[in-house]
């Protein structure tokens, strides 16, 4: 799995599929404060990725 | 007296040539300028975002602007907040921008509201609006102004910032997902760091998207979220759907 992460960093992840909460959780993030597109397209939290997926997290923000 | 000089005024220079609005007429005509003068407009909040949003939808012609925010001006707005002047220092925001937009188009219908937006008078503040602009600074009150837009069948302009990092959408009820859809839970509160420019960037993309959506032009952000890193200097979309489970439109927009 190529994994974009909040900061613009890439890692690339080899694990079974899981629920992309679990994913998040597992790379320190809290999964409150991000959005998660799997290939490209925003999916909820409780979706599964793993193989060749590609997750981009997202920090979304809320000032304004 | 000053508004019936004003709008002569108005007419005089208005050949298309020397107008106000000759530049933007030559993207959309005459046509589509006399649709941004009947479009009525309410901005939510008279903060970074709101004051962005607010100038340039002022200058650019919308016709009925109603601006609303309950707070008063304090100097740690004046790095972003650019409706408020150092003399406007105490006074309630809404008045501040009033006179801001008055300014830049006297040609155009300006209320402000001196007022926090809630479940007990977000109807009665959308009442004859035709779209929302979202200067919120925090989710559940996006979360308000996007049921409302929901019930009232009317498009959401969502922007937010932090820092150097903002996104932008365009919600339309019944043809896109919703804010919700998007974002089911708000992210912990917290006090956003932010610069003016980041406020610039997004308040226009969100102008932008209400410019389309009148004049019929162009792509609108629909179902598409657009980031902005500014540090990276780099603009990316990320597209999401109508969802099914959604508490607040249950995948209205689903079939459209």
């Amino acid at each position: 799995m190529l994994i974009s992460m909040p900061d613009g960093s890439r890692r690339v992840l080899s694990r079974s599929e899981a629920r992309i909460e679990e994913i998040v959780k597992d790379l320190g993030i809290n999964p409150e404060e991000v959005i998660v597109a799997k290939n490209g397209r925003i999916v909820p939290d409780d979706e599964t990725a793993g193989g060749s997926d590609q997750l981009k997290i997202v920090r979304f923000v809320h000032g304004g | 007296m000053k508004e019936d000089y004003s709008s002569m005024r108005g007419e005089m220079l208005g050949d298309g040539n020397r107008g106000r609005y000759a530049r933007q007429i030559l993207l959309f005509g005459e046509e589509g300028q006399k649709k941004l003068k009947s479009t009525r407009v309410l901005i939510a909040g008279a903060g970074g975002l709101g004051s962005a949003i607010a100038f340039y939808m002022a200058a650019a012609g919308f016709g009925r602007i109603r601006i609303v925010d309950c707070d008063v001006v304090e100097l740690s707005n004046l790095n972003r907040q650019i409706l408020h002047a150092q003399a406007d220092l105490g006074r309630a925001k809404a008045l501040s921008a009033y006179d801001s937009l008055a300014g830049i188009n006297p040609e155009i219908e300006v209320e402000a509201v001196v007022e926090r937006i809630s479940e007990e008078n977000v109807d009665d503040l959308l009442q004859g609006c035709d779209m929302i602009m979202d200067g919120m600074d925090s989710f559940p009150s996006r979360y308000l102004l996007n049921r409302a837009a929901l019930k009232r069948a009317i498009p959401l302009f969502h922007g937010a910032i932090s820092g150097y990092q903002g996104q932008a959408t365009t919600i339309i009820p019944g043809k896109t997902a919703c804010l919700s859809c998007l974002f089911p839970g708000a992210p912990p509160p917290a006090t956003a760091p932010a610069i003016g420019s980041t406020c610039g960037v997004i308040g226009s993309i969100e102008v932008t998207e209400a410019i389309k959506y009148v004049t019929g032009k162009g792509r609108l952000l629909k179902n598409r979220l657009l980031l902005w890193d500014g540090l990276e200097g780099c603009l990316e979309e990320v597209s999401y759907e109508p969802s099914l489970y959604c508490r607040e439109c249950r995948g209205l927009g689903r079939d459209a």
